[in-house]
């Protein structure tokens, strides 16, 4: 008797374990939308490391690309070329050499 | 509500509810069955349809010059492959690829019916192909991520680096001496694909930085390389030459500064140069050296004790009979001293030198000088030459290889003796790789110089080269190679070839001219060999020439100035920044 006082009755129900109930599938539920939210969080991110990776590479590809090209526009050969045939540079003789002395002051 | 009404509202109830219990009673025996059951069988089926894991293999290292500057790089690229199985129709699809790839269209129709499951098309194709190709979107057709080899540089030290087959390992050069090092390591990686087949999650990138193969850092100078190899180039085309060679090294340590082979050769397309041009004949040829040996028969001599410059010779007026051979020199000679005999390059005189020293001394000095034996240097495909032991020498052999004849010798050994005499009579190993780095630059391994042997005393290798002096002024047989502004010394050297029967040949001979610069303070010494020259055979005129070529342009790049400028222009810093600011912006 005491314990059927104890309990809040409205019309025969149970409030106190419908409560109960309700918190604990609340909490079910939301353990298991943040679960199925956090994997899709993970898969997006997969997606995104993914492209991130291809665009570093394709980037990576480019520098490379441009770096061969700078060895060659950098290459004696095509210097040399364009110092003789388009500026008429010549290699200095002895006497268009003047030697520079330096002397650092501490 | 009746009582009856209500029971039979309870009675439904309840039966639902247990159909109800039923099913999920069902449902959960189900996945207790699938879960522990049939778990890990489901895992690996899972895994398998997701996951791929794909073997490759890591970057080949790259090849930098002494300054870093890239020799040999890997790039990407793109291989075109094809799965038979899928290709709808065979003729349209192999016309079309004949025709963009400029491949024959009977061989790659054979290949499209091929009952294999995957076949190469063709590997490392250029971009543009690639994307005329991919425009064309054929059933079957795939496109393959693939590595390829590129020298920016094309023909510059082509034969010293090498190239790699289409696999990616080195065969020629130091492409292949050095292919465990330079060689990206295999390594696993899993890639996830989703439904849709979209990979995702890539750990590649991480694994293919870290296996990447190590880097090679030559001592070898571009600029420098560039130099030598335009001048052989020219020299070659000036006198019809069938080869030549030419080596710059820094006497001081033994590196390489510059190794030329002509005609040049292109490691980016060495498919279509013939098998002779792929070799590094400056290390792997001998050759008659001729009167370039007499520098060294001079320092036998004189670290015997039986000579000085000065002591002389009777050169018999031009001939000279060794039992049934007769030696001729190119001008009769009487009396003349040691110097001279050098100066003007007499055979006789340096049979009589030979004499002299007696050949047990000769051999002994010449083997120390680095003859008949392999340098070591870090290169495939060596040649020791040819120095027979003194005991087994006949009396003409004894006096043919005081003069460069009936020895052979390799232009790797003639620039490192001449190097022992420039660097005080001390002999260093020659090498062309300073150091090994990994992936990140880090420094795996270096080389430094190497001291092998004090071949001949100090005093005697300065002897040597003031006699070497009066070579390149005037009377000496190498005045072309004289340079304005630089103190030179060398030797000329002019051996006739020997036909197939193995007599000298009257018309084919080889040309030489080796020297140090500045006598005082060598800085480089320079060899270059000229093979079967046309319009002209001397050492002196063919080869002269381009050694002062190389040396002038050398010295400038390297920044030496001329010995005999008295001007001099003194600058006062006050900042070590202010010291790079002149040199980046010399005087006008």
């Amino acid at each position: 008797m005491r314990r059927t006082e104890s309990r809040m009755v409205t019309g025969g129900y149970d409030i106190r374990g419908i409560v109960t109930w309700v918190v604990l599938m609340s909490l079910f539920v939301t353990q298991l939308l943040v679960y199925t939210w956090c994997r899709v969080q993970c898969v997006q991110v997969g997606y995104e490391i993914s492209k991130e990776a291809d665009d570093y590479q394709n980037l990576m590809a480019v520098q490379n690309t441009l770096k061969i090209e700078l060895e060659r526009l950098k290459s004696p050969d095509r210097i040399s070329k364009i110092a003789h045939y388009q500026l008429g540079l010549v290699t200095p003789v002895p006497t268009q050499k003047k030697t520079i002395v330096v002397h650092e002051n501490d | 509500m009746k009582t009856t009404e209500a029971n039979g509202i309870n009675f439904r109830i309840t039966a639902v509810a247990v159909l109800f219990a039923l099913l999920f009673l069902g449902i959960a025996v189900k996945v207790i069955y699938l879960q522990v059951f049939c778990g890990e069988w489901l895992s690996r089926k899972a895994v398998g349809q997701i996951e791929k894991t794909l073997t490759t293999c890591g970057k080949r290292g790259m090849i930098y010059d002494t300054r870093l500057r890239e020799m040999a790089v890997s790039v990407d690229t793109t291989s075109v492959a094809a799965y038979p199985r899928q290709i709808h129709d065979t003729d349209e699809t192999a016309s079309a690829l004949s025709g963009i790839l400029q491949m024959p269209p009977d061989p790659l129709r054979l290949k499209l019916i091929s009952r294999r499951s995957f076949v190469w098309i063709r590997r490392q194709v250029p971009p543009k192909e690639e994307k005329a190709v991919r425009e064309l979107k054929l059933a079957g057709i795939d496109f393959i991520p693939d590595t390829g080899r590129y020298y920016p540089n094309s023909t510059r030290a082509g034969q010293l680096i090498g190239f790699t087959g289409i696999d990616g390992r080195g065969l020629e050069g130091l492409e292949f001496y050095y292919n465990e090092q330079l060689r990206g390591k295999a390594y696993q990686f899993t890639v996830l694909k989703d439904a849709l087949g979209k990979k995702f999650e890539a750990e590649n990138e991480y694994h293919a930085a870290r296996s990447s193969g190590n880097n090679l850092v030559l001592t070898i100078d571009r600029t420098i390389q560039y130099i030598a190899e335009n001048a052989l180039s020219e020299t070659l085309a000036s006198f019809s030459a069938r080869s030549g060679m030419a080596i710059v090294m820094d006497p001081k340590t033994g590196a390489i500064l510059a190794l030329a082979n002509g005609p040049l050769f292109n490691p980016n397309s060495y498919r279509q140069f013939t098998r002779e041009c792929w070799r590094n004949r400056a290390i792997t040829d001998p050759f008659e050296p001729g009167s370039t040996m007499k520098v060294f028969s001079a320092a036998a001599a004189i670290e015997s004790g039986g000579c000085t410059p000065n002591t002389i010779f009777f050169c018999e007026n031009g001939k000279y009979r060794i039992g049934d051979d007769v030696v001729h020199d190119t001008h009769p000679y009487g009396w003349l001293s040691l110097q001279k005999i050098i100066k003007h390059s007499s055979n006789i005189g340096a049979i009589k030198m030979g004499e002299m020293v007696g050949p047990e001394v000769l051999y002994r000095t010449l083997r120390d000088f680095g003859f008949g034996q392999k340098t070591g240097i870090d290169c495939p495909g060596e040649t020791p030459g040819n120095l027979l032991p003194f005991e087994k020498w006949s009396k003409i052999d004894a006096g043919a290889i005081s003069f460069g004849h009936g020895i052979s010798v390799s232009a790797l050994q003639l620039i490192t003796a001449l190097s022992a005499i420039a660097n005080r009579g001390v002999l260093m190993k020659p090498y062309v790789v300073r150091a090994i780095t990994d992936p990140g630059g880090g420094l795996v391994r270096s080389f430094g110089p190497c001291k092998v042997r004090q071949v001949v005393s100090e005093k005697t290798a300065d002897t040597v080269k003031k006699m070497m002096v009066s070579v390149v002024q005037s009377g000496g047989t190498g005045v072309r190679a004289a340079l304005d502004g630089y103190s030179v010394c060398g030797k000329t050297g002019t051996s006739q070839k020997l036909n197939e029967k193995g007599e000298y040949a009257g018309d084919a001979y080889i040309a030489s001219f080796m020297g140090i610069v500045p006598v005082e303070n060598p800085r480089v010494a320079i060899l270059v060999v000229i093979d079967e020259p046309r319009k002209d055979h001397y050492g002196g005129t063919v080869a002269g020439p381009a050694f002062r070529k190389i040396a002038r342009e050398t010295l400038n790049y390297m920044n030496v100035p001329p010995q005999n400028s008295t001007e001099r222009l003194t600058a006062f810093l006050k900042t070590r920044s202010s010291v790079e600011t002149i040199r980046a912006y010399p005087a006008p």
